[in-house]
């Protein structure tokens, strides 16, 4: 998995590039330890290219989230692909994290 | 000579009100906060030089000492209803040291037929248990005006202010009588505010009655019943057994975005989601058996029942993926890739016999 964060003005963009499993999800956590910093975060990630994500992946999306709604942020994944999409749906977890 | 003397010692002691200001303030917000009163206004000035010297120039002769004049700060809280000003006031005595002969409630002093200026003001002093500054000891010593007042009271007291402050000459007898009028107006629009608030309150504990004696079938579907009826955590057995498909866990997240889903599929009162859930608790299961196993995912979050529940409600009552598609977009906003999901479901249950 790899993980390139971009600050554009108030935004930050993030890319993900691969899978996130049980092999890589404490990686991909450190990798955007970043963003749970600072005030008003307005988070931005393109999931075009990730192609898979495991319950541990949806764990740290989930700890993304609510440290981004604590500081009064936002954050939105888009350019899923269906099959990780399908991940989101079927746990549910489309209702907590906003996919576009 | 008198008043410059009163303008230096001003100057003089203008650090200490600006620092007061701030010990004012955070002690009265901490109050708030601490006893869960919300107020739609807590606001704190140190009078201006300019203001100061109008006022000197009215009457100067009044004031021996600058401590003579006691608003040099004022504190202000602007409660959202009138009744809450007496809460805010028996919270004021407990705090502050009050100065009882210069204080005044306004709302007593006028006749019972007159109608006017509405807020209660008194004049206090920060004790030493409750903040104290070994560099400041006159922080202590020094009074400010801590006045309190409803919202409707406030708009009055500044249109009042504002239009006499503009105008040039004293306000002519007939409008004053018209400011009389609008006082005794929003007067009695605060009384229906507390009413109101009042019969609201009783309306949701007849609400949260009705929905634990469990007659659902006699409570409506709205907004704080919906909310009334999660905390009897209606789905818990279901949304437990999709989560022991893998073994996983539940995260609790809020099912309030399906409210207008209900409402959309014509669900009238507490006990039409009570039947959904009897009537289709197994089939959402079987669908979520179907997606989720093998797949290791060990985590879900509480909403999937509902999401299951819906979908199968759907899908039984011939709605299709039509039905589904419009089922994610009152809950996501509209996205093209709901057609597919939409599609992929039926063929799903068409798998379990759902359909």
């Amino acid at each position: 998995m790899k993980v390139t964060i971009n600050k554009q003005n108030e935004k930050t963009l993030v890319v993900l590039d691969g899978r996130i499993d049980s092999t890589n999800a404490d990686q991909f956590q450190q990798d955007i330890a970043s963003l749970m910093e600072g005030e008003k975060p307005d988070i931005d990630i393109d999931c075009t290219n990730m192609t898979y994500t495991s319950s541990q992946g949806l764990r740290v999306f989930l700890l993304l989230q609510k440290s981004v709604m604590a500081r009064d942020g936002k954050m939105v994944l888009r350019n899923m692909n269906p099959r990780v999409k399908e991940v989101f749906d079927i746990t549910g977890f489309s209702n907590i994290i906003t996919i576009i | 000579m008198h008043c410059e003397m009163l303008l230096s010692e001003y100057h003089e002691k203008l650090p200490i009100y600006e620092k007061m200001k701030t010990v004012v303030l955070d002690l009265l917000r901490n109050c708030l906060d601490k006893n869960n009163i919300l107020v739609s206004g807590l606001e704190a000035r140190v009078k201006s030089e300019q203001s100061l010297i109008g006022k000197l120039e009215l009457k100067g002769n009044k004031y021996h000492t600058l401590e003579d004049i006691t608003d040099i700060l004022g504190a202000r809280i602007i409660t959202y209803y009138s009744d809450e000003v007496d809460i805010i006031s028996a919270l004021a005595e407990k705090m502050f040291e009050i100065d009882w002969a210069n204080s005044v409630d306004k709302r007593k002093m006028l006749e019972i037929d007159r109608f006017g200026y509405m807020s209660l003001h008194y004049i206090c002093r920060i004790p030493e248990t409750l903040y104290k500054d070994p560099e400041l000891p006159q922080l202590n010593q020094m009074h400010f005006e801590l006045q309190m007042r409803s919202t409707l009271q406030h708009v009055w007291a500044n249109m009042y202010h504002y239009i006499g402050y503009k105008s040039d000459v004293e306000i002519p007898i007939e409008y004053q009588r018209n400011m009389s009028r609008l006082a005794g107006i929003l007067e009695l629009a605060d009384e229906q505010f507390n009413r109101i608030r009042k019969d609201v309150n009783n309306y949701r504990r007849n609400v949260q009655s009705m929905v634990a004696s469990g007659n659902f079938d006699e409570v409506p579907l709205n907004g704080d019943t919906f909310r009334s009826f999660l905390k009897l955590n209606p789905f818990r057995n279901l949304v437990d057994k999709i989560a022991a498909i893998n073994q996983g866990e539940v995260y609790e997240d809020s099912l309030m975005p399906y409210y207008n889903v209900l409402l959309h599929m014509e669900m009238k009162t507490i006990g039409d989601i009570v039947r959904m859930i009897n009537e289709n608790k197994e089939s959402a299961y079987q669908l979520a058996l179907l997606q989720l196993a093998g797949t290791g995912l060990d985590i879900v979050a509480y909403s999937v029942a509902l999401q299951n529940l819906c979908i199968v409600t759907i899908l039984k009552k011939g709605y299709g993926e039509a039905g589904l598609m419009r089922l994610f977009d009152a809950l996501y906003g509209e996205n093209e890739y709901h057609k597919q999901r939409a599609k992929r479901i039926v063929e799903q249950a068409q798998k379990i016999n759902l359909i």
